[in-house]
């Protein structure tokens, strides 16, 4: 046992100086969580066209709420036509028409009517106008507010609007979050919800997977030779090997898990449920970085073609895109990989609100891999040492 | 490699009895229908520096990894101070130095030989104090805390060296512990391996220098072929070769048509070319000079000079195999 500990020992501090690999295994995850986060929340907004018709003011004031709203992203059109064209294009989810005399109407207490259009065939139309209605409701209510001011003989419209809207900033805001409770979702949550456990399970896996050219440069270099000459059993030097590679992605997936939850605010699940996850995708991660280590033979190798795979794995198993848009055969086949057992193990923790019981059968596959990985690279790795 | 439990000698009496520290006796070891070892045997005693000869691919590597327990003979036995080298204890007694310098480059010196020791059962304060040691013995105290990768050539051979000698093994098998090392540090070493074995440590060396195993060794043992062709000391060895000489001729040209030019003078034991030159073995070295100057001109050859020496270990492994060693 002190020898295996020996081994892992050395294997760690040899990491720990590695400024290439901390790189890889602390900062370039990160980095890759923040940008995909931050693209996958873009996913959440939508696309609303605008055509001012000569709307005046209340026009104007409408389309700056529109673009303060945060979930719409509000592109002009000169013409009725040009939104037309947008909407029936998939450029817009739908396009608000500010009518001519918007103004004047509100001011003289005439009904406004403000138009929006969408196709039909458009699936996100609907939260689009929902979106848009919400914000011209909001904005009726200051109309109204400064309408009702004007006519007691408090002050100008003008006036009357321009207090409105400070008091509305100033009043506590009651937000509003929509949940899926139906227990059906099929994907992550969006935004750092979605890519941090999907870049987890990308990088903890890469990252074993590529230092497996540390097993083969270690091989090169005659250390586990010289190791097989001390009195030392070869399964102490096979443990002490997979129990380094086992710290490392054990440290790199709860370094993802800490950062997300800390910094980008994830919310990971039951933290039993998550815990046991976490761990079984680590011992999956060093079972096929021992693995890849005794397969190549040289550390260029290992280098080259580790990270492809890995990768390629990540892409079928769900970690680049959800796999409940691609076909039911590619489904199929993301299946055969452990990366799509545990981001299906993370979306039940994270959208369905997961338990240990829930995910137990991803929980078990993946303790299958790791087992089949760990027992595949011992093999090998004890090959390599005799 | 499976390790079997040998039968108990846990007082080394059957060492006692030998005298021997190391005591191999028909090591035969096949790969694929290639023998690379038959039917070796050897022993060396304690205070003994054996040494093994013989050209790459003459089957050393494959002995010393048989008497380390890193290789299971085909056949025949390994026993380490009477003990079966099976035996996983057996290990701690002795200290292997393998021909690469087996040591992280990314750990420091007293980091590598910590770790190392470790695998040897030292601990604590007697681990520390067994760094601090080696480091001594092999000049390397004020580059401890150094990552080896900084190291030059000779100070990373010496600090596999040290690595060797941490436990403090009654056997210290070096395996070319002198490939790529410049003059100073290779006479370190070998200064190092000589103080050992005047301390009473057994050593097995091998090497295909021929002028490191004259200097260090006490017997040498001759490879080729896989086969012990020759062994005893150096004194036995060229004793064997009776009265003849070594004649080195150092010219250009087509040097194995003037090696066989060589070997059609009377006389002439044996001659190979090797490196530029023609190493010629004859009975009188100073009477056949002129038929063989005589026979480099008929090949065509150029002689650019002439040695005559006396028979030493290279004339022998001439003798022997026909051949000369290539450094």
């Amino acid at each position: 046992m002190r020898a295996a500990l020996a081994v892992t020992g050395a294997s760690l501090r040899r990491v720990g100086r590695d400024r290439r690999a901390l790189f890889f295994l602390v900062v370039l995850p990160i980095v890759v969580i923040v940008i995909v986060g931050a693209t996958v929340r873009g996913f959440s907004t939508v696309r609303v066209g605008v055509v001012d018709l000569g709307a005046g003011r209340a026009g104007r004031s409408l389309t700056v709420a529109m673009q303060r709203a945060g979930n719409l992203d509000v592109r002009r059109y000169p013409s009725l036509d040009a939104a037309t064209t947008a909407v029936a294009r998939g450029e817009v989810s739908t396009a608000v028409v500010l009518p001519r005399g918007m103004s004047s109407a509100i001011r003289s207490g005439r009904a406004v009517t403000v138009a929006v259009m969408a196709d039909r065939a458009n699936s996100t139309q609907q939260a689009a106008a929902a979106a848009v209605a919400s914000v011209v409701a909001e904005e009726g209510a200051l109309v109204q507010a400064a309408s009702f001011s004007s006519s007691q003989g408090l002050g100008s419209y003008e006036q009357d609007l321009a207090r409105a809207t400070t008091l509305q900033r100033r009043a506590a805001q009651v937000g509003v979050v929509t949940r899926i409770v139906d227990s059906n979702a099929q994907t992550l949550p969006q935004g750092f919800g979605y890519s941090a456990p999907t870049m987890l399970v990308l990088f903890v896996f890469l990252n074993a997977v590529a230092s497996g050219a540390v097993i083969v440069e270690t091989r090169r270099m005659g250390l586990y030779e010289r190791m097989a000459a001390a009195p030392v059993r070869q399964s102490a030097i096979v443990v002490g090997e997979t129990f380094a590679y086992f710290t490392v992605a054990l440290g790199q997936a709860l370094l993802i898990v800490l950062v997300g939850a800390m910094v980008f605010g994830v919310s990971w699940g039951d933290p039993l449920a998550a815990s046991v996850l976490v761990v079984l995708w680590a011992l999956v991660a060093a079972g096929a970085g021992v693995l890849s280590g005794t397969l190549f033979r040289t550390p260029e190798q290992a280098g080259a073609i580790g990270p492809p795979v890995g990768i390629v794995l990540g892409m079928l198993g769900g970690c680049m895109w959800p796999l409940s848009i691609v076909s039911g055969f590619m489904r199929q086949v993301g299946h055969l990989t452990p990366q799509a057992w545990a981001v299906d193990g993370w979306t039940d923790l994270m959208s369905r609100n997961g338990t240990l019981v829930s995910v137990g059968p991803e929980l078990a596959v993946l303790a299958g891999f790791a087992a089949g990985l760990i027992l595949l690279s011992t093999v090998r790795l004890r090959r390599v040492l005799a | 490699m499976n390790v079997r439990a040998p039968p108990a000698d846990p007082e080394g009496l059957r060492a006692a009895a030998t005298g021997h520290v190391l005591s191999c006796t028909g090591l035969t070891k096949s790969f694929g229908r290639r023998r690379a070892v038959d039917l070796v045997g050897l022993h060396v005693d304690a205070g003994q520096i054996y040494g093994l000869l013989g050209p790459n691919g003459a089957g050393k590597t494959t002995t010393i990894k048989m008497v380390c327990g890193l290789l299971d003979p085909d056949e025949g036995t390994v026993a380490v101070a009477g003990r079966d080298i099976r035996d996983l204890a057996v290990r701690a007694l002795i200290g292997y130095v393998p021909q690469e310098v087996a040591l992280y480059p990314d750990l420091t010196a007293r980091e590598n030989l910590a770790f190392l020791g470790r695998l040897y059962r030292l601990r604590g304060r007697v681990l520390g104090e067994r760094v601090d040691e080696v480091l001594e013995v092999t000049g390397l105290s004020d580059r401890a805390r150094e990552r080896v990768e900084a190291f030059s050539g000779g100070m990373r051979r010496r600090l596999n060296i040290a690595a060797g000698l941490l436990h403090h093994p009654r056997l210290l098998v070096l395996d070319e512990p002198t490939v790529g090392v410049d003059p100073q540090s290779r006479h370190a070493i070998l200064e190092r391996v000589r103080s050992l074995g005047a301390g009473g440590m057994a050593v097995l060396y091998t090497t295909h220098y021929m002028e490191e195993a004259d200097r260090v060794c006490d017997r040498v043992g001759i490879l080729d072929h896989g086969r012990l062709i020759a062994e005893g000391t150096k004194r036995e060895l060229v004793a064997r070769l009776g009265e003849k000489d070594r004649i080195d001729l150092v010219a250009s040209g087509d040097m194995e048509a003037l090696a066989a030019a060589c070997r059609s003078v009377p006389d002439v034991a044996t001659a190979a070319a090797v490196d530029g030159r023609v190493n010629v073995v004859a009975g009188d070295g100073r009477r056949v000079l002129p038929a063989l100057l005589e026979a480099a001109e008929r090949s065509g050859a150029a002689v650019h000079s002439v040695e005559v020496v006396e028979a030493d270990l290279e004339s022998v492994f001439l003798h022997l195999t026909g051949t000369a060693l290539r450094e």
